[in-house]
Order: C-alpha cells, then structure tokens, then sequence
C-alpha cells in the first residue's frame, strides 16, 4: 500500500465516528432510494406481467341487463380487439358462527373454458365445472381468512335465493388486485370475498338467462380508446348502461396506480432531503480536516506530490464513505423493501409479488450516494490542491472575531464571557452553523411531515366514519325499492331510525370534459349523513343545483355558477343542465351531491331507494342482523363499526412500520448533523477549553461552551423544522393525493411536540457522547503545542 | 532551604517531599521528575532554570494543579494538593494559581477585557478587568481582539488576566520564549509589579539565564532533580535586564 493511501486508512479509523455519521446519513439516502425506486419497480413489473399474463381489459362497462347477443356487437366495434359478456352479482353469505354480514361478488366464468379477459389465476383445484351448478372459485386472501379450503361448502344468498356453494378452486384475477367492498375504504378480506360461479350457474341463479351485465373489452393497438367508448355507451344506453370506462377508472388498477404514484412522490422527496444533508456534512468535515492538515499537505507537496495526488487523496476519504453508506444503505434498503413488500401482500392480491433486486437500482443508488459526497468534498479537495507549500507550512492566520450585530445583542442580554465565546464563535462560522440548523431542521421537518401523515389519515378517518357517518348499518337491495320496503325495515324491533339513500349514475359534461360518476341524496332532515368540508364545517344538500367535491369540480375545471351538464345514466338517457352551486372539500372520492328534489328532476321520477341507513340498538345487533340476512330483498348489508375498525388496523399497522423507519431516518439525519458539528466544534476549541480549566473553570462549566453552541443551533433549528415540516407536509398531501382520497392537512400539536422531542433526543445524547471528551482533555499537553 | 521539613510553616507558599513523576510513554516509561523536595516561602520570586526535559515544566504543572505526582506529597499552605481529586484541584486552581503560558492561550473570540473577565466571572474577590489591563499598561486596548494585538500586548494581557483574580501564586512558563528582548521585558516588568504591589508568589521557568538575575533564588534543574539551589541577595529589576 502506498504511504499516502495508508495515511488514507488511518485517517478514516481516527475519524471513524464522524465517518460514520456521514455514512448513516447517506446510508438512509440509498435505503430510502433502493426502498421506493425498488418497490415501485417490483409492483410495476409484477402488474404488468401479470395484467399481460391474464389478459387484464381494457375498457369495461356494466349495464342492467342486456342479451349476450349485444357481446357480438361490441366485438364489431373497430378497435375492439375481443369483448366478453359477463354476470357479476352482489350475495350475502352465511357462516355458521358468524352473525357479521359477509358479502361476496359472484362473477360468472365460462364453464367451458373458453374465458380469455381477466383471466382466473388457480392456485389450487379447478375452474367451475358445467352441469355442477354449485361449484364456485373463491379469492385467496378470503379464503386463507375465513379457513376455507378445496371442498369447503358455504351457505349463500343470491339474488334472494338461499344456495349452497361449493369450493373447487381457489384464485385470483387481475381486475380484483384491489378488492374493495362498496363503502369501504381498505380490503376487507374476512368480510368481503370475490367468488366465480360457472356461467349458466350463474344465470339460473339471478334469472338473466343467456343475458349479461358487464362488458369487458381488449382494444386493438393504436386503437382510440375514447372513440371505442362513445360506441359502447351508445349500444348499451337502451340497455341500461352506466358509461363504460377505461382502467384509469377502474377501482383495482385506480388503487394500484394510487399506491404507485405515492411511492415516486417518497423518491422524489426523501432520498434528496438525505443527499443534500449528506453533501453538507462530507463539505463541513472535510472542510475541517484539511484546514488541520494544511501543514502536513504543505510538507506532502514539498516532497513533490502534485495538487491533483492531494485532491485525489482527500476525495477517496469522500468516496469511501460513500461506499460504506453504499453498503449500508442497500441492505437496509432490501430489508426495508421486503418488509414493505410484505406488507402489499397483504392487500394487494397479485399470483406473486416479490421483491425483485434489480442492479439498475443500486446503480442509481451508489451513483447518488458518491456524487453527494463527491460534491460535497468538492470546496475542500480545490482548496486543497490550491495551497502552496511554503503558505501552507506556515500556520494559518489566526481567526479574526469582529463585533457584528450578534455582538451588540450580546451587550444587551449581558452574556458572560462564556456566552460571547459562544455567540461569536457561531457568527465566526455562519456557514457551518448554518447547515447544523438547517441539518437538525430537515431532520425535525422529515418527522413531522410523517407524523402529519398519520394524523391527516385519522382526520380523514374521522371526517369519512365519525362525522359523516351515524348510521350503524347500510343495507342495499337487490334492486331499487319504493317506500314499502323501508317501512317493512323500520318495523324490525330495536331498529331506531330508518333513512333511504338515492344514488344515481350519472355522466356530468362541462365544456370538453366529462366524468362518470354518481349524484347522492339524502332525506333534508337526514340524521345518519352529513357531508363534511375540509373545514370540519357540516354542508347542507343544496335546495337546487348541484355540489360537487373539490376533486371532481377540479377535473372539470368547474366553477361556482357554471351549467353542468347532467346526463342520466343506466336506463333513461335524460339529459339536464344543473348549475354547480358548492363545491366541497371531502377527503374521499370524486363525489357529487344533490338535494332530493334536483334528483327527483334529474331522473323524472320519484327516485326509489338503492339502500337505506339503519340506526340501531347495540342491544339487538344479532337479531337484527340474522332477520336481515333472511330478507330476499337485501342485497347486502355493512357494518359501520366494522369498517371502520379495519380502517384503522390498516393505519395503526402501516403506519407502525412507516413511523419507526422515519424516527430512525430523522434521529440519523440529526445524530450525523449534530455528531460533526460538535467534533468539529471540540476540534476547534480544544485548546480554548484546556485554557478555561487551566483557568478554573469545572468540567461541567466547560462543556456548557460546547453544548451551548450545538444547543444555540438546535433551538434556532426548531422552528425552521417546522416550516420545513409544514412545507413537506403540503408537498406531501399534494403529490399522495389521487382521485381516491385527498389527505387533509391535519397536524396537531403533539405532532409539532413528538418531532420536537425526538430530534432534541437525538441532538442532546449525541452532543452528551462529545462533551464527555472535555472530561479527558489533557491539559498539558493541549497547552504545550500552539494551536 | 532544600530541607526535608514538611512540617506546617505559615511562612510557606508551598511544601513538598519526595514527588516524583513518571510518564508511560507505550513500553517505556520516562522519570520526568526523581523524588524532589521543595519549600517555596510566599512571596518569593522563584525561577526554574535548566535544559528541556529536566523536569522544570513537570514541577511547575504540579504544583499549579494540573497534574499529580506519582508519588511523593505536596501541600500548599495547609492544604494537601495531593490528597485533592479533580474537582477539588480545579477549585484549587480557580481560587489560587494565575497561568502565564509561552503561547499566551487567550481565546481568540473574546476581546481583551473578556479575556479576563473569564477569570473575574468566577473568582472570588477579583479586581476590576479594566484595573488589571490598567495594571499591564493595556487600558486603552480593552476592546482589541487577541488577533488585533502584538505578541507582547497579547502577552501582558495573559498577565492581566493572571493577576485580576488576586491569585496568591503567578506560574508562568517560559512567558518571554516567544518575544523579543524589548518586549518580554515589558512583560517581566508587569511581573515584577504585580509580585510588588499584590505580594503574589511567583514561580517563572525559563530556558534564559539572563531573567534568572531578577529572582530571590534560583533551582537549577537537571535530570529531574534539582541539581542546585542558587540564593540572590540583590535582585535586578527587569529593566535592566537584556537578552
């Protein structure tokens, strides 16, 4: 080995703990890289091959009910590449034991085979079988929940007949990777399952004899897919359809897309928080250790080394903590991606999702990683090459302290001489001092917009569920009832109160946009629902006109005052022009309200009921419960409470792992900052703080000049951590918001106090492990050398 | 009065007997100081004279407080320094000793006159920091910088914080090693008033034979031992005194 590249070595062993405070920074730069590049990566490459595996559609579209012969006509459609005619229908299902409502979607199969779109991925047995009526194929995440096996048999209300399924294989498709039960907002896999029933099954059990009401469609390449739609929803508009949609609107794929797009909006926002605080830091330290090897670089050039031998020597120190972060930081990074993995397992029901290692990535990753320090160590290595022997040989100037404005604050407070040294020494600096507060600053602002999180998703929680939500549960019916059928529900003892909910499909046009969705209405004097605002304000139902949410007014670009366009889908195509008189901020969906009036105006009738809102007594939940799941007419009933609960399982658990991973990423960020800055403040004064014993100053007293300083930027650091957490925050909210949810922005003040707390933590044992060094000052030896 | 009567003397600044001072140094250890007894009565003008690494800045350390012996006892007054731990050591040296360094050791980002108020923060009956610099002939650089000051001004202002305290010792190594003639004796002239004015004992190591003239007594030091002791009957003030 060469002398300067042993100098090299022993370098990074004397300076193994600031090494590895760097190292842990820039380490969690690439953990977070690898995490988000890599998961974001796996998920997209296991949806594609498995959409193109499985022949995911392309445009769908579900109707009353129309005869298969329609599926030929579709299929004529240019650009239509194959179109298949399915049956889904909504059940209940039985489990002895078990009193909760269990619902399930039955989708019809081809029995004999001859299915092609979204096609079943078997894990275990077969796919129905003809003549055998009873035979079903059930999702893998229920069955696994509810322990149903090959054989298992399970009780079942279809379409107000009672029949008993048989399980003969067990599965998965690509249009239910997110299966979600209307009204709820997370999987449910213990209470909502996705089952397939052999076609003529399923026919015979809903009366829909050789007729379908679902449409799935591949297009042809290059094929315009709105063109293809505007077809389909002509054809189908006598047959009762609600507007054929693309996958960007398909529940699944719109979650799938949801969670990706988050995962980009982590890579964009947090690797670089690391970089930047990692470039800084290699900056200050190497900064630092060649001001106190000036003369041994001096000497090291006298002997005849060029200036670039000097630059490369002291960019290998950079470059070999980037190597060491390189290698923390991947394994970190794989072991937080499969955890992360895991956890989309979960939800997310894929025939496989692993957590592939893919090299682009740790490419990517060990570039950004050596180009952060290698910038950062940039100042030094130049200013290194640039000294001259003989300049450098000499000591430096010593430091020249000036009265500035800090000084004159000094005067007033009356600081001590102590509190001057320390004041003057952070003006003496500002650079330095200036990443300290910005470092502890961006450590705080990364754990608060994390915890932000976590309360904007209980906000969201408590606007959905708790404040707009009393009712304990929502029954649906088969089909849209009259007033009969809600006085027959209200006539069940120990329910409370009984209230219809109307929805109708509904396409709305403004200018050249338009949007699928539906219009919801209420009783005026409804007690079970209220639509809250971002506010937390409750918003009447407008007595004209129509009110739409935040998102679904910003996709049509609406405003206050404009006609929209109202078209009556999935029966009669009225056509209606409604002005936007509200616009409200909910945190989910893209939704559209009016008062029952309007909606009555809309469709031309009295519009019937699709579902009705019951208040009950806790005390008659079973019985009520049991009376329901006998009621022919009762499509499927949800439990408030028990969405709600799983709701907040899914936060508590995800959020366990998201939280100790940032308290780790930001405590990192703050050690690393704070580590330096006070080695290298010990560095600089040691002399200063052998004088002060010398002089009779007590250890403790000593360290206040040191702990005073790092305490001086920590505390100026805290309320930029929380203009930076704010401002990360709002990026935050804005880059996870989707049509799906749009997070409210809900911190609270214990919040601000955890970030607060946790980054104080960090900086107040890390700056304690430093001060201890005062303790072993020897003061000889300090004072015998000039500094 | 190289005696070995470490019996209670008011007389005496400092008793000592038998210190010794070995420095492990790896696999070597080095007897920086071999059984030394001294008795330095207060008020006295003492300096130590001898080559480096006879054991003179060793002794000065130790009976400043700033190291312990390896054996031996040393008291100062009637208080046994080597029966004090580390903290007791710090008070000894906060309400007792002023340092005077060859590299002066002033704090760079504080301005003359805090300089010394470092010191007058916190002993116990200090004069004035302006009274000090006043004393060394600095009033009128109170507001100067070290880095705005000449060696010698930086010097006297290490004097000046030395003696703001009312020490009862000034321990002050080599503190004209890094001045020249005219200037270091400026600096031995503030010394020299503080020892008159304040009756302050002080204790100056030198490599230069030259100051040793304006002591009472001389220990000339040689392979840490004192290899002779020198009385001066008339001691020369510092002005007449060149190198």
């Amino acid at each position: 080995m060469k002398a300067l590249d042993l100098k090299l070595a022993r370098d990074l062993w004397r300076m193994r703990g600031q090494a590895l405070a760097i190292a842990l920074v820039l380490a969690a730069a690439t953990a977070t890289f690898v995490l988000s590049v890599g998961v974001h990566g796996s998920l997209v490459a296991t949806r594609d091959a498995y959409y193109a595996r499985s022949h995911f559609a392309d445009v769908f579209a579900t109707l009353k009910r129309a005869p298969r012969s329609i599926v030929a006509r579709i299929a004529d459609i240019p650009g239509v590449q194959r179109a298949e005619g399915n049956i889904i229908q909504y059940a209940t299902l039985d489990f002895p034991g078990r009193e909760e409502p269990i619902r399930a979607l039955i989708n019809s199969v081809d029995e004999f085979g001859r299915s092609r779109l979204n096609a079943i991925t078997l894990r275990k047995g077969i796919l129905p079988r003809p003549e055998h009526a009873s035979d079903v194929v059930v999702d893998e995440n229920f069955a696994k929940a509810n322990g149903l096996g090959l054989g298992s048999t399970v009780a079942a209300q279809i379409y107000g007949r009672r029949q008993t399924l048989v399980i003969v294989g067990i599965g998965m498709a690509p249009n239910y990777v997110y299966a979600l039960a209307p009204g709820d907002l997370v999987p449910d896999e213990r209470r909502f399952g996705i089952f397939w029933m052999g076609r003529k099954a399923l026919e015979a059990a809903t009366d829909r004899r050789e007729a379908i009401n679902t449409l799935s469609l591949t297009l042809d390449r290059g094929a315009s897919q709105a063109e293809v739609i505007r077809k389909v929803d002509s054809i189908l508009a006598p047959y009762g359809g609600t507007g054929a949609y693309g996958r960007e609107d398909h529940l699944s794929n719109a979650f799938l897309d949801s969670e990706l797009k988050q995962l980009s909006a982590m890579t964009r926002i947090i690797p670089p928080i690391f970089l930047l605080v990692s470039t800084f830091l290699v900056y200050i330290v190497l900064g630092r250790m060649i001001r106190t090897e000036r003369e041994q670089i001096g000497l090291i050039k006298a002997f005849g080394y060029s200036g670039w031998a000097i630059g490369w020597h002291y960019l290998k120190f950079a470059l070999a903590v980037a190597l060491l972060a390189i290698v923390l930081g991947s394994l970190a990074g794989i072991w937080m991606g499969q955890a992360m993995t895991r956890l989309y397992a979960e939800y997310y029901r894929f025939p496989f999702l692993t957590y592939r290692l893919s090299p682009p990535v740790f490419l990517a990753a060990g570039a950004l990683a050596i180009g952060a320090a290698a910038l950062g160590a940039l100042g030094g290595v130049r200013s290194a090459m640039a000294l001259q022997p003989a300049v450098a040989m000499s000591p430096p100037p010593p430091p020249v302290y000036r009265a500035g404005t800090v000084e004159r604050l000094g005067q007033l407070a009356g600081f001590s001489a102590l509190g001057h040294m320390i004041v003057r020494h952070v003006a003496r600096w500002p650079g330095r001092s200036a990443i300290t507060v910005l470092g502890v600053g961006l450590s705080m602002g990364l754990l608060f917009a994390t915890m932000q999180f976590v309360d904007a998703s209980k906000a969201m929680l408590d606007q959905f569920f708790a404040r707009s939500q009393h009712q304990d549960l929502t029954v649906t019916f088969t089909e849209a009832r009259n007033e009969h059928a809600i006085h027959a529900l209200a006539q069940i003892p120990g329910v409370l109160r009984v209230e219809a909910s109307r929805t109708i499909p509904v396409m709305l046009r403004l200018g050249a946009r338009s949007k699928r969705t539906a219009i919801e209405s209420a009783d005026p004097a409804s007690q079970l629902t209220a639509r809250i605002d971002g506010t937390g304000q409750e918003v009447a139902l407008p007595p004209a006109g129509l009110m739409l949410s935040r998102q679904l007014a910003d996709q049509l670009r609406a405003k206050i005052g404009d006609p929209i366009e109202v078209e009556l889908l999935g029966g009669r195509r009225t056509r209606s022009v409604q002005q936007l008189v509200r616009i409200v901020d909910e945190v989910v969906g893209a939704r559209a309200y009016a008062g029952q009036g309007t909606l009555e105006r809309i469709a031309r009738d009295a519009a019937p009921a699709d579902a009705v809102l019951l208040r009950i007594d806790p005390q008659a939940r079973t019985r009520i419960l049991t009376r329901l799941k006998d009621m022919p007419v009762v499509l499927g009933v949800t439990e408030r409470q028990a969405a709600l609960e799983k709701f907040t399982e899914v936060i508590d658990s995800n959020i366990l792992t998201m939280i100790s991973f940032y308290i780790a990423f930001a405590a990192a960020i703050a050690v690393g900052v704070v580590y330096n800055s006070a080695r290298i403040l010990f560095s600089e004064r040691a002399h200063e703080l052998a004088t002060l014993r010398v002089l009779g100053y007590l250890n403790s007293e000593v360290a206040i000049v040191l702990l005073g300083e790092i305490a001086l930027l920590v505390v100026l650091a805290l309320p930029l951590g929380c203009m930076l957490g704010y401002a990360m925050a709002q990026l935050m909210i804005a880059m996870f918001s989707s049509d799906l949810f749009r997070l409210p922005y809900a911190a609270t003040r214990a919040s601000y106090g955890f970030a607060a707390v946790v980054v104080l933590s960090a900086a107040l044992a890390t700056a304690l492990l430093v001060a201890r060094r005062v303790m072993k000052l020897d003061m000889v030896r300090v004072l015998k050398a000039r500094e | 009065m190289n005696g070995k009567d470490v019996a209670l003397d008011e007389s005496l600044a400092f008793r000592g007997e038998g210190l010794e001072k070995v420095y492990q140094t790896g696999e070597t250890s080095v007897r920086a100081l071999r059984g030394v007894d001294l008795a330095i009565p207060l008020g006295e003008m003492l300096v130590l004279l001898g080559p480096s690494g006879s054991g003179k800045s060793t002794l000065l350390n130790i009976i400043g407080g700033l190291d312990r012996p390896t054996s031996g006892r040393l008291f100062y007054r009637d208080t046994e320094l080597t029966a004090l731990d580390d903290r007791e050591l710090t008070r000894f040296r906060r309400a007792q000793i002023g340092f005077i360094f060859q590299f002066y050791n002033l704090i760079p980002s504080l301005t003359a006159e805090e300089n010394v108020r470092l010191v007058t923060d916190i002993a116990n009956n200090p004069m004035e920091p302006r009274d000090a610099l006043e004393l060394v002939g600095l009033a009128d650089r109170c507001d100067h910088y070290p880095a705005q000051l000449s060696g010698g001004e930086q010097q006297r202002v290490a004097v000046a914080r030395a003696i703001a305290k009312r020490p009862g010792v000034l321990l002050c190594d080599e503190p004209t090693g890094a001045l020249d003639s005219s200037t270091g004796v400026r600096v031995l002239e503030t010394l020299e008033r503080a020892h008159a004015e304040l009756g302050t004992t002080v204790v100056i190591i030198t490599h230069n034979v030259g100051i040793a003239v304006m002591a009472h007594r001389i220990l000339h030091f040689r392979d840490g031992q004192i290899a002779r002791v020198e009385t001066n009957e008339h001691p020369v003030e510092p002005r007449q005194i060149s190198w």
